[in-house]
């Protein structure tokens, strides 16, 4: 009874981390179509949320390597799926709270590695896995999306160079409607699967899958890809005024460059089964579609806010995720620990909300952050 | 002491690379020379020298196909595997 009801709390966290994600990931996908005026912010999320939800479906590659090559799946409990997502839920509402973009993939990843070796020590993680599938393609993403735009930028500008910034921008922001289509299904794509493979590892502990047989249920995709979906709709407005104004400002062959980049990144990655962070691409895509029209039009201040916000995301939503697995293993290792935390979280959470909705509510008309 | 290939997969890692590149960088040029076919079309026709008109919009029916083919492989590519 008490493994039942926890598999519900589980399922249910990971659930609400997906809605999170969405909505804390909304900026990354529809922020440049916004920017350059390609799209009305409503369409664009729209837009997001439908091409999210599509995403989810394509592949299953990213829910693999999250399942079988980061922790060990034999070591795998609820009580650590539930911290981990705890840790990974924490650190999103954070850095959503201070309007900073750092990646919901690599917190999620954080969170459960960081409860597993509170829980079971070093030995039960892959840092193997971890350091081939997750950190490298961490550093080495950005920079090609960088790379990506900046030669893309660069041969587009040479291509267009002599016709008349009128009908050649009009005809981008076409272009940014299907680049902007093609982010979406990629971020749909990756990080629906991240979720996917949270769910199939607490089915996994929780008994209903073989420990050696990962595969993800239709009801895991199809829930994941509507939570990503549904946080997508409800949108995070205060990160897309970070990334759609603060980094560069973008005409409208920027955004689609940027765009193009970030969903050929993101999807080469999810067809290789590399969990990425779609803000760590989007980001970089966005700065290479700048410096490759004039290096100082990229506002390297904000940039490199950014990549400090980057580089904390693992050590610390690993932190809170062994936190919270030492906090909920003070009640046992049964329903009641989770119960209790998940209660708090939840209070957290609406405290923060509101001092955070009262703190906007008071702020002049048209101040930006 | 474990190497750096056996950790990296070196294989999927210059994939990502490479398609990202090919992808991203072909897509990004494709779709220009749709846009410099459409604006000269429209320009030729309004000074209404026909053939070129037709040449640019030809350039630029080719350029939007190429951009569609490559987005849809890539997500029956994807979808496969």
């Amino acid at each position: 009874m008490h493994s039942d009801l926890l598999i519900i709390l589980v399922v249910a966290t990971a659930l609400a981390f997906d809605f999170t994600n969405g909505f804390h990931d909304t900026a990354n996908v529809v922020a440049t179509s916004i920017s350059t005026r390609a799209l009305s912010p409503r369409v664009a999320v729209t837009l997001a949320a439908i091409l999210n939800f599509a995403g989810a479906f394509i592949s299953l590659k990213v829910a693999a390597t999250i399942g079988t090559g980061i922790v060990n799946a034999g070591a795998i409990t609820m009580p650590i799926v539930f911290a981990g997502l705890i840790g990974a839920s924490t650190w999103n509402l954070a850095t959503w709270y201070f309007g900073l973009p750092s990646s919901s993939s690599h917190a999620l990843i954080g969170g459960v590695v960081g409860a597993m070796i509170a829980a079971n020590g070093t030995a039960a993680v892959q840092f193997g896995g971890l350091l081939g599938k997750v950190v490298i393609p961490a550093f080495v993403s950005p920079l090609l999306a960088f790379v990506v735009a900046g030669l893309g930028i660069v041969l587009t500008y040479r291509l267009v160079a002599r016709l008349r910034p009128g009908p050649a921008g009009r005809g981008f922001r076409y272009g940014q409607i299907f680049s902007g289509g093609m982010l979406a299904l990629a971020h749909g794509t990756n990080d629906a699967q991240k979720t996917m493979g949270v769910i199939t590892l607490a089915l996994i502990a929780h008994g209903d899958i073989a420990r050696n047989h990962f595969a993800v249920p239709d009801w895991v995709v199809i829930s994941a890809a509507s939570a990503i979906a549904l946080g997508t709709y409800v949108g995070g407005w205060r990160i897309i005024r970070t990334m759609g104004t603060r980094i560069i400002k973008m005409d409208p062959a920027q955004g689609f460059t940027a765009q193009t980049a970030g969903a050929a990144v993101v999807l080469a990655a999810s067809h290789v089964g590399f969990p990425l962070s779609t803000t760590h691409v989007m980001a970089g895509g966005v700065m290479g579609a700048g410096a490759g029209k004039r290096v100082s039009a990229v506002r390297w201040g904000v940039a490199s806010n950014m990549a400090i916000a980057w580089l904390l995301t693992l050590p610390a939503a690993a932190a809170v995720g062994a936190t919270t697995y030492g906090a909920t293993s003070l009640f046992g290792s049964g329903f009641l620990g989770p119960a209790i935390i998940a209660t708090i979280a939840i209070i957290a959470l609406i405290i923060a909300m509101t001092k955070r909705s009262r703190e906007l509510a008071a702020r002049p008309a048209g101040a930006n952050s | 002491m474990i190497s750096a290939t056996a950790i990296v997969d070196t294989h999927a890692l210059l994939e990502l690379v490479y398609v990202s590149l090919i992808a991203g960088v072909g897509i990004c040029a494709v779709y220009a020379v749709a846009v410099l076919g459409v604006t000269r079309s429209s320009e030729h026709r309004r000074a209404d020298r026909r053939a070129a008109a037709a040449l640019y919009a030809a350039l630029a029916t080719i350029a939007v196909a190429g951009c569609c083919w490559a987005i849809v492989t890539g997500i029956v590519i994807m979808a496969k595997k």
